[in-house]
């Protein structure tokens, strides 16, 4: 077996130069972060935890994680594979480690406070404590200022800090103050101040002089794990386990006192914990590291470093800039952005434009027609602004390249509107672009205008039947058609070349309300794909199918391909940058960002007003910018592209990997771009489904989707065959969905069908199901297990799409861990496995309107009877194991008469049972070996591979074994150590044809390693 | 979750609150007791409980050796807890308030059991969880450490030592450094512990020290430091880091306790089952949770103010 690929906790992160280095499980990486190119992964320990790096200016490397140490040259973990041979081991945890100030030496400092002073080949020269001081640490630094001046700064577990001089052994201060433990300490280089930070979720700032406590900072929602000084001193930055990164002003006054402001925050991480943290002060970028695996650049100078980020104006200060005068209770109504600047209209309709260049306002014009109730609109690509009011007036007007010269302009009033209400403008072709204006009136039609990108001249002018409750809020077109969304969610789709044709209406695709945009995606055939949001938070992506039939006029079909929910918040846009992620924006409550929702970060944030803001986000050629009034001054707010990769990995999830399927056979409807990997689905403890694709070749991982429907957390995710994935969680949530990988750009992803709970507040578990299928067709069974015992056989209709309960029972009142659905002969078994470690067989063949297809082993459809049969009691029953069988998989043989078993318990045992038809055609379970210390912790995945010769196991002691199964025997045959902590899932992608062949494995616990064996 | 729904999830809870212990950890306890039987031996008089806040344990230990048992002569059997928190009194338990690994808390204890050993010491405690699981793994294993410090200087020859252990990584070495104390070491787990939690219990039978090793608590050294010369296989102190060499490892014998007709503590019940059916339907938790130290935090955040405002 062979390591591929592991993502999982990054615990450190260090700038060195242009390189960044993260302890990654075992290994250093190595980045050059400005190209975003991964150097080196470099093994330093043979299985610890990489959880602090310290970099001498001579390019020394000092690491440390647990009870490992060792010290490196750079320029060897630049190229090197690994450096395993240099590994040391201390008998106490080591808690931090420093270079000595002429970097002859290093300090060691350990969980029970006591300092070891080596040499650089790890002699112990001395050690060093304090006398009576024994507490246990989770945190401590060592700080050097000079040779003789050496502080250890310890955070122990009882809320105090105590900081204390190496060579003197003596007692500094124990600073008091905090709750809790104390997880890290820092020291100013000016050594000025202290900072720590504890389980109380408080910052605290501290003197280092008197000890005296000068400020606490409260922000953070969870606990913080670290912390650092930087720009001189005069700020911290502080990662936690609330995912974020902040950013604290040292604000010192007169009476010599500091205050801690915070001044930034960035939400950056999945759930839950950021470890790490480093800034590089001469560039002022920050780096994260998180318990997700992703390693962040932060932008520290967004709001500085182009020197025109933040800008606003009053209407007095626009007033003294340029001498416009403005009525008294003037106001700004609307602006729209270009690459030249900003054209804005005020309540009195004067016009007027910013320049981006000179940052100087100037009136155009002034146009009392559009006093009332103005609604501003722009084409950017042509730098058109387009201006209408309530009484169906429009005045277009273009701007030169560089906005100096209006060079076209046109008014015109609409009289088949008796008055409008909203104006909606989008791109159409190369010569024109298409308005749209609304009326409240149901008797006045939807008008959509064709004009002239040239000289503003209307070209056409449509007029469409609104279906009922039409209220436009967004447009888009696509060739002759235009895509407009509306209140209710719903878009409604009309035709240009036929006014007559009745719309295509697609009604409620989500819950929420109000359509916010509408974007095309892709295309393939006759199928195009659009990404609809809607500001509740959901978006949802579609595909429209033009069909041709002979005779007939043309016919859309709309399909849902993908939908999800935003966290929180409203949704008002999304789009896919030129990576090909989607990006969404909007507002949580007074606070406007924009999000990488591919990956899951904040790229940028912005506080606005309240809910009935004026705002518009308009894009640019370097990032976007954000206009918006708050407390009467227009805002002017760049978002310009990162100066830096925004991530050097992305990562997985945050918390422990409960099941992990891979897509079986992706290749085969696919057009090539997922062919050399797989499709592949992660179930996690923090409530989402992730959908990725990995390389089988790297183990390089792409993640495209992270699915938000689950609000508890999962148990279960399996593909049940290449289309369709069933995931459960607890609160009795089933989910069946469908994937769709047709298209060449990312695969979709959408729910399909919800099982029906039992009762309206479901508090159970479902605990594990299985699926067998009726034989060709793509209707099947599903058997599921709940915490109270209850045993649920389902009949799924493909073309119905609709679940139907055919049996139920109890097994007795324990929790059912496990259930297969296993055909032998003609016979139906469902097995299970409760909390007590026994393996029950239910044998169902009489009971559901099923027979067996006696060479497949699928099932056949007799008359489907509409009752609910009960459960019968079971057949056999055997203790396989003494408590909780964690994983359960089998094999049937070739005659279809028996089956064999692997089950995987809590009490580190690995059992072989065979299921059998005895010859009255009665199952029967007989033990056929069982390890009974097959672990030295419980086994929480088991495989059987190569039609049952061998099987692989993980287990929460952190090692992958293979066994070989001979004559019913189990015998280990390999045993690796994996670094994914709480291991609990295992996939495999094997081809029983070629046993020889290749296999990969995906394992997950506390992150995702890839093997191939 | 409400104050019903855990009832509904959890009947250990639920029987907790019922007999009137103060955690439903008791039960696990009982059931360790139902396998090995420690706390039924007549000749059982001196009981440590380490780590004992709230003090579930120090209850079972209470009612074992003083209101269950036959055995006339309990006046001379003794109980004391100790933890760094405050408990409230738990009838015949002597509750010290203290630091397991100071050398005083040894005396003080002797000192109640009139210099006689003790023939029981157990251990529920658990530190905070980090996330880091080897961390996490690390210290409640020096926490074990620590406890059995103290018990290596209070245990009788043939005593036994039971310990709330997680069992993650490295358990296979606390196993083998166990092997060098005892004669039998279990790993047991009560069905009243949760099948999805990595938690179990070390049952340690036969305190069995090396001969030529005698324990010495000393608040200046290390748990290293007090075991040197007696986990044999362990590294010694020396005036070099050593290279890494793969340590020895055991896997103790796996045992589940409890009868396999006690309650589950993975399943939802809905019916009430009859054995505990008589009790009012929703009774307040006996001992009221202890303040969180990030209890200022959670004021702050209940009246908006960590809502971000940057």
């Amino acid at each position: 077996m062979r390591n591929l690929s592991h993502y999982g906790p990054a615990l450190c992160v260090k700038f060195y130069n242009d390189y960044v280095l993260a302890g990654y499980g075992p290994f250093i990486h190595v980045y050059d972060y400005r190209s975003n190119t991964l150097i080196n992964k470099c093994r330093l320990f043979h299985y610890n935890k990489v959880h602090g790096i310290n970099i001498s200016t001579y390019g020394k490397i000092l690491a440390y994680g647990a009870r490992s140490v060792t010290i490196l040259k750079l320029e060897d973990v630049l190229k090197k594979a690994s450096l395993e041979d240099s590994e040391r081991i201390n008998s106490d945890w080591v808690t931090g480690a420093t270079f000595s100030f002429d970097e002859s030496q290093i300090y060691l400092l350990t969980c029970y406070n006591k300092v070891l002073v080596c040499d650089l080949n790890c002699e112990v020269i001395s050690r060093k404590s304090l006398s009576g001081e024994r507490s246990i640490l989770y945190s401590g630094i060592i700080k050097v200022f000079g040779p003789d001046k050496v502080y250890v700064n310890a955070g122990t577990v009882m809320g105090g800090v105590i900081i204390w001089d190496l060579f003197s052994e003596t007692k500094i201060h124990n600073l008091l103050g905090h709750e809790g433990s104390i997880f890290y300490v820092n020291l100013s280089n000016n050594g000025k101040y202290v900072a720590s930070c504890s389980d109380d979720r408080s910052i605290r700032l501290w003197d280092l002089q008197t000890g005296e406590q000068l400020s606490i900072g409260w922000s953070h929602t969870a606990r913080i794990w670290n912390l650092m000084f930087f720009d001189n001193d005069t700020k911290l930055i502080s990662v936690s386990e609330d995912c974020t990164c902040r950013i604290w002003n040292i604000v010192e006054s007169q009476k010599k006192d500091a205050e801690l402001s915070i001044s930034n925050v960035y939400e950056v991480h999945l759930i839950k914990s950021i470890w790490g943290v480093d800034v590089k002060e001469d560039e002022m970028i920050a780096v994260t590291s998180g318990n997700d695996g992703r390693l962040k650049l932060i932008d520290l100078h967004q709001l500085k470093r182009h020197g025109d980020e933040e800008l606003s104006f009053s209407l007095d200060d626009i007033t003294e800039q340029c001498g416009i005068i403005f009525d008294r209770n003037e106001s700004i109504k609307g602006f729209q952005g270009f690459p030249f600047g900003v054209v804005a209209i005020t309540s009195s309709g004067k016009i007027l434009k910013f320049s981006d260049v000179t940052k100087q306002w100037k009136l155009l014009l002034t146009n009392e027609n559009f006093i009332s109730y103005p609604i501003t609109n722009g084409i950017q690509t042509d730098n058109i602004a387009v201006f209408s009011n309530n009484k169906s007036d429009v005045l277009l007007m273009k701007f030169s390249e560089n906005g100096a010269d209006i060079i076209q302009s046109e008014e015109f009033h609409l009289d088949e509107l008796s008055k409008t209400n909203n104006c909606l403008v989008a791109e159409f072709n190369d010569q024109s672009f298409l308005l749209t204006l609304q009326s409240p009136n149901p008797r006045d039609k939807f008008l959509c205008l064709e004009i002239s990108r040239q000289d503003l001249k209307i070209k056409s002018k449509h007029c469409f039947n609104k279906p009922e409750n039409f209220s436009p809020s967004c447009l888009t077109s696509f060739k002759n058609h235009i895509l407009v969304g509306s209140r209710f969610s719903t878009v409604v789709i009309y035709n240009l070349l036929d006014d007559n044709e009745e719309p295509f209406i697609i009604r409620r695709l989500s819950p929420g309300d109000t359509t916010t945009s509408i974007e095309f995606v892709e295309s393939k055939d006759h199928s195009a794909v659009f990404s609809v949001t809607n500001r509740d938070g959901y978006y949802v992506f579609i595909e429209l199918t033009k069909t041709y039939v002979e005779g007939l006029p043309q016919h859309i079909s709309c399909k849902v391909l993908h939908s999800n929910k935003m966290m929180k918040g409203f949704l008002e846009g999304a789009f896919f940058n030129s990576n090909g992620e989607y990006i969404t924006y909007g507002f949580k409550s007074s606070l406007f960002y924009l999000y990488n929702e591919t990956n899951c970060y904040e790229l940028a944030s912005e506080v606005c007003g309240g809910s009935h803001r004026l705002w518009n986000l308009s894009k640019i050629a370097n990032g976007h910018i954000l206009m918006y009034i708050k407390a009467s001054r227009f805002h002017l707010r760049k978002i310009y592209n990162s100066v830096v990769p925004e991530t050097l990995e992305n990562g997985i999830h945050g918390r422990e990997i409960r099941d992990i399927s891979i897509c079986p056979n992706t290749n085969a409807n696919t057009n090539g771009n997922f062919n050399n990997g797989h499709i592949f689905c992660t179930a996690s403890e923090d409530t989402t489904i992730k959908l990725g694709y990995f390389d089988k070749k790297t183990g390089k991982v792409n993640n495209f989707w992270t699915q938000r429907k689950h609000v508890s957390g999962l148990q279960r995710c399996q593909f049940i065959n290449e289309r369709l994935m069933i995931s459960s969680s607890a609160r009795e949530e089933l989910f069946l969905w469908e994937l769709n990988d047709k298209y060449d750009k990312r695969p979709y992803m959408t729910i399909r069908q919800t099982l029906p709970t039992s009762t309206n507040n479901p508090d159970l578990r479902i605990m594990d199901f299985d699926v067998k299928f009726v034989s060709q067709s793509g209707n099947f069974i599903l058997a599921t297990v709940y915490s109270d015992s209850t045993i649920k056989i389902w009949y799924y209709e493909d073309d119905q799409n609709k679940f139907d309960l055919i049996m139920q029972g109890r097994h007795k009142t324990c929790c059912l861990f496990n259930v297969v659905i296993i055909t032998l002969k003609d016979q139906i078994l469902v097995v299970v496995s409760p909390t007590n470690g026994y393996l029950v067989v239910y044998d169902i063949t009489e009971f559901v309107p099923f027979t067996v297809d006696l060479t497949s082993g699928d099932l056949v459809e007799t008359k489907l009877n509409t009752t609910i049969s009960d459960l019968p009691a079971p057949v056999s029953q055997l203790q396989v194991h003494q408590s909780g069988i964690k994983s359960l998989d089998y094999v049937v043989d070739t005659t279809r008469s028996l089956a064999t078993i692997l089950t995987g318990g809590d009490d580190n045992g690995l059992g072989l049972t065979n299921l059998k038809l005895d010859d009255a055609n009665t199952a029967v379970l007989k033990l056929s070996d069982f390890i009974a210390s097959a672990a030295s912790s419980t086994i929480t995945s088991g495989m059987l591979i190569n039609s049952g010769k061998e099987a692989i196991t993980t287990s929460v002691d952190q090692v992958i074994r293979a066994w070989k199964i001979t004559a019913g025997k189990l015998s280990l045959a390999d045993k690796k150590r994996t670094t994914v902590a709480d291991t609990g899932s295992l996939d495999i992608i094997s081809n029983d044809e070629h046993p020889d062949s290749n296999k990969t494995l995906l394992i997950g616990g506390v992150g995702l390693s890839i093997w191939s064996k | 979750m409400g104050k019903s729904s855990k009832d509904k999830r959890d009947l250990y809870y639920r029987k907790a609150k019922e007999q009137g212990y103060r955690a439903r950890s008791a039960f696990k306890l009982l059931q360790l007791n139902e396998q090995f039987h420690f706390l039924d031996d007549p000749n059982l008089k001196r009981v440590v409980d380490l780590c004992a806040a709230p003090g579930s344990w120090s209850q079972v230990l209470s009612r074992k050796l003083f209101d269950e048992s036959s055995n006339s002569n309990s006046e001379d059997r003794k109980i004391v807890a100790v933890d760094l928190q405050p408990m409230s009194p738990i009838p015949h338990v002597t509750t010290l308030q203290a630091d397991i690994t100071h050398p005083k808390t040894l005396a003080r204890i002797l000192n109640l059991f009139g210099n006689e050993k003790a023939d029981f010491v157990c251990s529920d405690g658990a530190p905070d969880v980090t996330g880091l699981h080897d961390l996490d793994e690390y210290i409640q294993q020096q926490l074990i450490m620590s406890a059995l410090q103290l018990t290596a200087c209070i245990l009788k020859k043939g005593g036994v030592f039971v310990a709330k252990i997680f069992r993650g990584r490295d358990i296979d070495m606390l196993y083998s450094q166990l092997g060098y104390l005892f004669d039998r070491i279990v790993c047991a787990k009560p069905r009243s512990s949760r099948g999805t939690s990595l938690e179990a219990f070390i049952v340690c039978l036969g305190y069995n020290p090396p001969s030529n090793w005698t324990p010495k608590l000393d608040i200046n050294t290390s748990v290293d430091e007090f075991f040197q010369g007696c986990f044999l296989n362990k590294l010694c102190i020396s005036d070099k880091l050593s290279p890494w060499d793969e340590e020895e490892r055991n896997i103790a014998k796996f045992m589940a306790c409890g009868s396999l007709e006690s309650f589950d503590s993975d399943a939802t019940y809905h019916d009430i089952p009859s054995s505990i059916v008589n009790s009012p339907s929703s009774l307040d938790p006996v001992q009221s949770p202890t303040n969180p130290p990030y209890k200022k935090a959670l004021e702050l955040k209940r009246s908006g103010k960590l809502t971000r405002s940057v």
